[in-house]
């Protein structure tokens, strides 16, 4: 047994803080597979030639030195410098691209406030210019992939197609753990799939290709952005802003569950209550 | 105290002529009370006097509930002609069609529901009846008489005295009985074990039936996988590339190939050949588990990449994919079984075999 | 030519006289329309099932209409623009017919759904009542075994129901039923072949569950209903303790006038609230299910909530595999506890609970009074323990949706479901024994001393001491005569006749009124003559 013993995990429940020396070093173990993943990856760049970067630093274009002026004030801690990552802290952000930058710290996920199973969406910290700048810098120290500008959902009205099609790889890649209602779900010990019904876009298109805390990567061979656009019209158009036809509530789209609850707490109430008005109590 | 005695229909009061042409409507319903044993202690009015304010008042709101009903039911009727109900894509009226039709019809029925209730409630006199249960069982009489009449049935029929007749009854009944369950379950009985090569133990991945080719992995359109396609940290589903591979008809096939990370890779391959039969069976950082849960079949597939886990989302069985996908958590008590990867000639990912451990929900013959 | 007149007003006479001509139907009429009926809102609950069953019928027949049983694979190209294209089953694509393409036709699938639901609940709230005043003791035995088998029937018809549609979620459902088929010793593969004709899922089971949702499991749904309120009507219903009430009589209101216009108005207000609860609420998108595939799922994968409780019994249940060694070995997977063995025992151990009770307590007599659950404290507590139970078994069915909607550890949640599963009902079955015990001894304290007044008086030694407003009569010390228990409620409220009024009024917050004079003596009582009123020993 790993670390999920019964023994280890007990108290969850009652006191978060109890497993959360087993939470970090988790979380430490993974940050430190994913800087052997990314050593390997950026090659000699990460783990010969930090010092290149620093020369590099006129290079920088003018948003990404705006950029490197926000992350040395707020991601360096974690992050290190020149984004190299900090061990036990947070990993390297060398090659993950502008995608990833855009996604988590557009969403509020970075900076986070404490070590915990998964960064939690929140209000965003920086605004929209300045997750660009951030981007922006991230992208020109390592490279990696990059949300395409432009519209990321197709026009329903003209390819209707593409609702179906999204559809049907929507089912098959994402429903598993945000599912069919896209309501999001639970993952083991503590992580998450959100909910999708906020997202935008370009967030979800971000997601899908770094693949964030948990969530697999869905690179443009396993996806091509063709698909990756049809899934995004699929969620703007199905889940985000069709109004439910059969109903004034839906129950926030859990499924049995909450019509179990409302079959009591509606159904049953309404009725007991007019039987009470009805027959009384003698 | 005790109203009721054997015999003694409706205390209280005594039989009366109903031809009596004095008697009231409500005389003539109390002596049919008497002679079904209920005694009408209490019936009275709720109201003092006719025509009392209260009385108004309370008949003004059953008539205005009737009213609603009637105009609720109306509009259900002119909602359901005339408001748009086809289904159109987007925000449009006829997302509230289903909505105003609850609506209006529950409006009505309920409120139809509280007038007739009100009406008995609060117009209808104020009552309280005793009736005699009668919950005594027969005379000890009659109790004789029913017995000794089945007795002499049997006795009559006189199986007791002809034990032949005893015989031939068995076995001329037993047969019947069994002739008339085996076709209702005879035809639906299907024998698993039929095939020389049982459908449990075998998925769309057998080369086999493929004439002995090398099955590929591919995607639910039919297109076949390379290594690219599959990014670190990324996973895809994959079925087996066959004509309607991705089908229900191979319900049991559906894999999902998994790029791990080059450290997760190094423990994942670490165990896979530490383990007699999944030895050999990863390609590079690649690995293949079957999707369908061992637990109770569903798609064991929420992948957590970074934890390495695999969950089933209906009884959270989670499986770890850096060993051997055993099962770590929940309710499955076995591992999900690995799919042997090779790479064919055109670069493709094919299976190099069909799965060497059973697919699927355990069951008891399961080797 | 000479006309007849017709004498309208001799009509219904002449009617009458015709048919009793023929079917000599006057006197037994007569005792149905004067048989009397007991007043309580708690027999009310069972007829929620029955007016619910009734809604399940109608609207039932609506969507046979419509519904196509079959697996053949069709492409989609019905007005829902998200799935047109698509490879589905012919039963699916019927389903998004009756949904988008049939005039009120998504209407009448979400009351059917919504009424199923209903039924099942009120069934549950139903046994409770019927478990909790012990109305299920001789000489009704064999209705409480029915109305086990209507609770077990319904879940079928539910089971069978809800994988009619074909969708995501219904196949998800049909795979843990050939799984649980599959996990049955010896004769598993042989269950789950004969079920689904061969290979899951095969290309017979949604006919057949047609078949067995549309004809056999409601035929046998109605023929047991119809037992059921034909031996309610036999026996005549149970009735709490209390005046004028015996062991051999039944006090309450004739069928008619009134009993029947309740009866009538209570089933509008069933079929309005189904209505209303069809509208607003949405039930089971299956347009946002997807067709079923074997290769995909949702999260919040969950039966109805009446399977719930097997499904969360099947999630706590920890991995312990059987093997046996013989030959090619044998297995028995975990499944097969609790949702094999446990669905058995559960609905089995409350069918014996009569006979178990009765033999406990060496009860042979007839019960037609019902007890106050506070009177068997021992019943209770079992009860008590058995509901606990099946609600930690219930929740843990959608320990998911909670976890994740609580920010709770899913693994925490499944281990919290299987201590909670062991503690918590003993613990259930303590506090209500201590509990019953408490309203028992309290009830017999206002019985020998009065009803506590609140009011302090201080006597002439000095000591203070609670006035206490005597229930009947006194003796000569002006010490109430201690009084029988009948099983019946006792006044907890002091008679405030010739009392002050509260000097703070208001329940929430107090409303500032002066104190008013002396209560004017009460509103006369609208009912028969008092000394019926009196409290007695019914008995």
């Amino acid at each position: 047994m790993t670390s999920d013993t019964p023994a280890g995990r007990r108290f969850r429940v009652f006191n978060r803080r109890r497993s959360a020396p087993s939470r970090a070093r988790r979380r430490l173990g993974a940050a430190a597979r994913m800087l052997a993943a990314l050593a390997l990856a950026g090659g000699i760049y990460t783990a010969f030639a930090p010092g290149a970067f620093a020369e590099d630093d006129t290079q920088l274009s003018t948003a990404a030195q705006e950029g490197q002026a926000l992350f040395n004030n707020s991601c360096v801690t974690c992050h290190g410098l020149n984004a190299e990552g900090v061990e036990g802290r947070g990993p390297s952000l060398i090659g993950v691209g502008s995608a990833s930058v855009e996604f988590q710290v557009g969403t509020g996920r970075m900076p986070m406030t404490r070590q915990e199973a998964q960064a939690e969406q929140k209000r965003p910290v920086f605004d929209e210019t300045q997750t660009k700048q951030l981007g922006q810098y991230i992208q020109e120290l390592g490279g990696g992939p990059q949300i395409p500008a432009g519209d990321l959902t197709d026009n329903v009205k003209t390819n209707p197609e593409a609702l179906a099609k999204g559809g049907e790889l929507f089912r098959l890649n994402c429903a598993q753990c945000h599912g069919n209602v896209g309501a999001g779900g639970a993952l083991s010990s503590g992580k998450f799939a959100p909910s999708l019904h906020d997202a935008t876009p370009s967030q979800i298109y971000g997601a899908m290709l770094t693949g964030p805390q948990n969530m697999p990567v869905f690179g443009d061979n396993e996806l091509t952005p063709e698909q990756k656009t049809e899934i995004i019209t699929y969620i703007n158009t199905q889940i985000q802003n069709d109004k439910d036809p059969g109903g004034i509530f839906n129950l926030g789209g859990y499924g049995p569950a909450t019509e179990g609850l409302a079959i009591f707490v509606v159904g049953i109430t309404i009725l007991v209550f007019t039987s009470l008005w009805i027959a009384g109590k003698s | 105290m005790t109203v009721t005695q054997d015999g003694a229909h409706g205390a209280g009061t005594k039989p009366v002529d109903v031809n009596d042409p004095k008697l009231s409507r409500f005389d003539i319903v109390r002596e049919g009370a008497r002679r079904d044993d209920i005694e009408i202690v209490t019936y009275e009015s709720q109201f003092q006097g006719t025509n009392s304010k209260a009385e108004k008042r309370v008949v003004r709101n059953i008539a205005l509930l009737f009213m609603i009903s009637g105009l609720a039911a109306a509009a259900f009727v002119v909602f359901f002609i005339v408001w748009p109900w086809e289904f159109e894509l987007g925000h449009t009226m006829s997302d509230y069609y289903t909505p105003i039709l609850g609506i209006s019809l529950g409006i009505s029925l309920f409120a139809l529901g509280i007038a007739i209730l009100a009406w008995a409630k609060k117009l209808l006199p104020h009552e309280v009846s005793i009736q005699d249960r009668h919950n005594k069982p027969s005379s000890d009489e009659d109790r004789l008489i029913t017995g000794q009449t089945m007795a002499y049935l049997v006795d009559e029929l006189g199986v007791q005295r002809r034990p032949l007749l005893k015989g031939a009854i068995a076995l001329g009944l037993a047969p019947l009985g069994v002739a008339a369950a085996a076709p209702l379950l005879g035809g639906l009985i299907e024998n698993p074990h039929k095939d020389s090569e049982p459908f449990m133990y075998h998925t769309g991945f057998d080369p086999v039936p493929n004439n002995g080719q090398l099955v590929r992995l591919t995607r639910e359109d039919g297109s076949p996988v390379r290594p690219d396609d599959v990014s670190v940290g990324g996973q895809i589903t994959v079925f087996p590339g066959i004509p309607g591979g991705a089908t229900n008809k191979y319900a049991d096939s559906p894999t999902l190939l998994v790029h791990l990370r080059a450290q997760d890779a190094q423990d994942a391959r670490e165990a896979t050949e530490a383990d007699k039969i999944n030895k050999g069976g990863m390609w590079g950082n690649y690995v293949a588990y079957s999707k369908i849960c061992t637990h109770a079949g569903c798609p064991a597939s929420l992948y957590e990449q970074q934890t390495n886990r695999l969950l089933c989302p209906c009884h959270q069985s989670q499986f770890l994919i850096t060993d051997n996908a055993r099962p770590i958590f929940g309710p499955a008590s076995r591992r999900l079984p690995l799919l042997p990867l090779e790479v064919d000639e055109e670069g493709f990912f094919v299976a190099a075999s069909d799965y060497p451990e059973v697919i699927g929900p355990d069951f008891w013959e399961r080797p | 030519m000479k006309r007849r007149r017709l004498d309208l007003a001799q009509v219904p006479a002449n009617v009458g006289k015709g048919v009793d001509d023929r079917y000599k139907v006057a006197t037994p009429l007569r005792g149905l329309l004067n048989k009397v009926f007991p007043d309580h809102w708690s027999f009310l609950l069972g007829e929620i099932a029955l007016f619910s069953f009734v809604v399940l019928l109608l609207s039932g027949v609506f969507l046979t209409l419509f519904f196509d049983p079959s697996m053949k694979e069709v492409t989609y190209d019905g007005p829902y623009t998200a799935l047109r294209g698509v490879d589905m089953s012919a039963a699916y694509a019927s389903s998004l017919h009756i949904s988008f393409e049939v005039r009120g036709g998504l209407f009448m699938r979400q009351m059917h759904h919504w009424a199923a639901l209903l039924f099942m609940a009120s069934i549950v709230i139903h046994m409770a009542r019927i478990f909790f005043t012990g109305a299920f003791r001789k000489p009704r035995e064999a209705n409480w075994t029915i109305g086990i088998i209507l609770f077990l029937l319904g879940f079928f018809a539910g089971f069978t129901g809800y994988s009619l549609p074909d969708d995501g979620l219904s196949g998800t459902g049909l795979r843990i039923a050939s799984a649980i088929m599959l996990s049955i010793p010896v004769i598993g593969t042989w269950m789950s072949a004969a079920v689904f004709g061969g290979e899951y899922p095969g290309e017979f089971i949604i006919g057949r569950f047609y078949i067995a949702h549309v004809l056999l499991i409601p035929g046998g749904l109605l023929a047991l209903i119809s037992v059921h309120l034909g031996l309610v009507f036999a026996q005549k219903h149970t009735q709490w303790p209390g005046p004028l009430r015996t062991n051999d009589n039944v006090v309450g209101e004739r069928m008619f006038p009134r009993y029947a216009l309740k009866q009538g108005g209570f089933f509008m207000a069933v079929f309005g609230t189904i209505a209303l609860l069809a509208g607003l609420f949405q039930i089971n998108p299956i347009w946002l299910f997807g067709p079923y595939l074997a290769s995909a799922v949702s999260s919040a994968s969950q039966p109805d909530w009446y399977v719930m409780f097997m499904d969360g019994l099947v999630r706590l249940m920890p991995a312990w595999q059987i093997d046996f060694p013989i030959g090619d070995g044998y297995v028995l997977p975990p499944l097969f506890w609790p949702a094999v063995v446990g669905l058995g025992a559960l609905f089995t151990l409350p069918m014996l609970y009569p006979t178990i009770e009765a033999r406990r307590t060496k009860d042979k007599g007839s019960h037609h009074l019902l007890q106050r659950p506070r009177d068997a404290p021992e019943r209770t507590g079992v009860g008590a323990m058995a509901f606990t139970f099946f609600t930690i078994a219930t929740l843990s069915g959608a320990n998911d949706v909670i976890a994740d909607k609580f920010h709770i550890s899913l693994n925490a949640m499944t281990w919290a479901g299987r201590i909670g599963l062991l503690v918590l009902p003993p613990l259930a079955y303590y506090i209500s024994v201590r509990v019953c015990l408490g309203l028992q001894q309290h009830d017999r304290e206002v019985l020998a001393h009065g009803v506590e007044t609140g009011i302090i008086r201080r006597n002439p030694d000095g000591r203070f001491e609670e006035v206490h407003q005597p229930l009947g009569p006194v003796d000569d010390h002006g010490h109430p005569i201690p009084l029988d228990y009948i099983g019946w409620v006792v006044p907890k409220k002091m008679n405030r006749v010739g009392a002050l009024a509260p000097a703070i009024k208001g329940f929430f917050f107090p409303v500032e009124t002066l104190p008013e004079a002396p209560v004017s003596p009460a509103v006369p009582s609208v009912t028969g003559p008092s000394a019926r009123e009196e409290i007695t020993s019914g008995r």
